[in-house]
């Protein structure tokens, strides 16, 4: 239990719901911080409702979610489609609303403000776009400047849904490094993964959401268990062709 | 040529009605379409409208308390707003309905009673006058009103302006920042009442939305940045009020459709040939890749 109670966030015996359908029952969880956990499943087998539960967004049925990080700190990254990316606003712009549990909304900027921002931006590889409409930004550029908010966030807990859908394989090496590095931070990060490649790559551990279950499993696990055609649902699509 | 220059645009502001009618104009275009350009970028372009009926009801209870007064008539306008804005927004927590279908079922419901309100207590030419506006009973006082709500505006809107910028791009993103993200939303529509009331004087309560609106949408043809969108829209605004009032004092049609059909122009003109996204734009874009290098 001394594993557990160094854990920022735990689920206890989850039970969530949609309406009136149940989606999810049972889900015990323990996220370290450190750790890297992929989150997996079909269309529809609870995802995106387990995260809204972690995210405070869905109260639960039954069952409680515990988090110790404060909630300015949490940062939820949707997907890309999620988003107005017409919206008027330039990478260094958004990058710099992270600076926000910092120092609230009715402050300007200081200089150290922005000194961080450029090196956040410079690890990213995106300042030569510091100034370009998040309009004119290729799926992967985009990425990179929401994850440089998160970084500006300082965010100890990190929820991503498919961070690598439509995302150039660049974008994929330097990403993987800069998550890694967050968790080598102390910071819990959460990954909803499709890309079998990028699981191994990047996951330490493995919640499986499957029939209203969860269930735990490392990376290595996963694939043993798995013959190819059970684990292929989940990489099916082509959308990762840009791979490596 | 000079004589008529003069007659035209000069001596009508002889006049203190129209002089008062101007700045009151000039005012409301710092406000309104700065606002718009927020509710544009949202994608609540049709919200606007539908609280500009929503304050009709208020107005209309004010002119049967007090007559043609502009106070009473917008502190009704306020409230009636406010109300219709929360019920709106009750209505779609308690869930089945989008907050846009609840506006729109109280909006429509308001307009009508708002209608209803005026016939009872006054004659056509009121219910001209609140619905198209009447530059001819802006006295100081209105002025002043005018004045003072739109400076309370532009200086609440400088206050939550980065906060409302995170909202429309990412509302998930501020909700999970702070706990206030619920009053940015509320203080937002607050703004509109405030605006659509001052707005209701010169332009009437159906065409107030207009100089809110149409100013934003035009300038999205051309410029990209949140800042260019609401220089050009303010800069629409103010051309289009102060040409509106011209029209309407010379032509002698109610000020509120002469000032929006201006703006309308201005819209028109833009999707046309403006810098971004126009018909022009768009032909210019299809001839490009013919000659390898753009003759400079």
């Amino acid at each position: 239990m001394s594993r557990r109670s160094l854990s920022r966030l735990q689920l206890h015996d989850l039970h969530l719901a949609q309406g009136h359908r149940t989606v999810l029952e049972h889900v015990e969880g323990d996220f370290q911080p450190g750790a890297i956990t992929a989150l997996i499943g079909a269309n529809g087998a609870g995802k995106s409702t387990l995260i809204q539960a972690i995210m405070g967004e869905l109260r639960p049925m039954s069952g409680k979610v515990v988090c110790t990080v404060p909630k300015e700190r949490r940062a939820w990254l949707p997907q890309q489609l999620a988003l107005d990316l017409s919206f008027p606003m330039s990478v260094e712009e958004l990058v710099m609303t992270g600076s926000w549990p910092s120092h609230g909304a009715l402050k300007g900027y200081c200089a150290a403000h922005y000194r961080k921002g450029r090196e956040i931006m410079a690890r990213l590889g995106i300042s030569h776009l510091a100034h370009r409409p998040l309009g004119e930004l290729s799926g992967g550029q985009r990425q990179r400047a929401l994850i440089g908010r998160t970084l500006m966030q300082e965010a100890e807990l990190l929820l991503l849904d498919e961070p690598f859908a439509n995302v150039d394989s660049e974008t994929v090496d330097i990403l993987i490094r800069i998550l890694r590095q967050m968790a080598d931070d102390g910071a819990t990060l959460i990954l909803v993964l499709h890309d079998m490649d990028h699981l191994q790559r990047l996951a330490d551990e493995v919640l499986m959401l499957n029939g209203g279950h969860g269930r735990w499993m490392s990376p290595s696990a996963l694939t043993h268990q798995h013959a190819p055609a059970q684990v292929v649902p989940f990489t099916l699509g082509g959308r990762h062709a840009g791979t490596a | 040529m000079l004589a008529l220059l003069d007659a035209w645009f000069i001596a009508p502001f002889d006049y203190g009605f129209m002089r008062r009618a101007v700045v009151g104009g000039l005012a409301l275009s710092l406000a309104a379409p700065t606002l718009g350009v927020f509710l544009v970028l949202r994608g609540m372009s049709l919200i606007g409208d539908a609280m500009a009926h929503a304050i009709l009801p208020g107005v209309a209870l004010g002119f049967l308390l007090a007559g043609f007064s502009l106070p009473v008539m917008s502190i009704g306008g306020v409230l009636f707003g406010v109300m219709v804005a929360l019920l709106a927004g009750a209505v779609s927590k308690m869930g089945g309905q989008r907050e846009d279908a609840a506006m729109a079922s109280f909006f429509i419901i308001s307009l009508a009673a708002g209608v209803m309100l005026i016939s009872i207590g006054g004659s056509s030419v009121d219910l001209t006058h609140v619905l198209f506006g009447s530059i001819l009973a802006i006295n100081s006082t209105a002025l002043l009103l005018i004045a003072g709500m739109s400076t309370l505006i532009v200086l609440t809107l400088a206050v939550i302006f980065r906060a409302l910028v995170v909202e429309c791009l990412d509302p998930l993103f501020l909700r999970g920042q702070s706990r206030r993200s619920g009053w940015v939303h509320s203080v937002f529509l607050g703004l509109l009442v405030l605006n659509l009331t001052a707005g209701f004087q010169t332009l009437g309560t159906l065409m107030a939305v207009g100089l809110m609106m149409l100013p934003a949408t035009s300038a999205r043809f051309w410029s990209k940045r949140l800042e260019g969108l609401i220089g050009i829209a303010v800069a629409l605004a103010m051309i289009a009020s102060t040409g509106g009032l011209l029209l309407s004092f010379h032509l002698d049609i109610p000020s509120g459709p002469s000032i929006i059909l201006l703006a309308g122009s201005g819209y028109l003109l833009s999707a046309l040939f403006g810098r971004y996204h126009s018909l022009a734009a768009r032909w210019r874009r299809k001839t490009a890749p013919l000659s390898a290098e753009p003759s400079a």
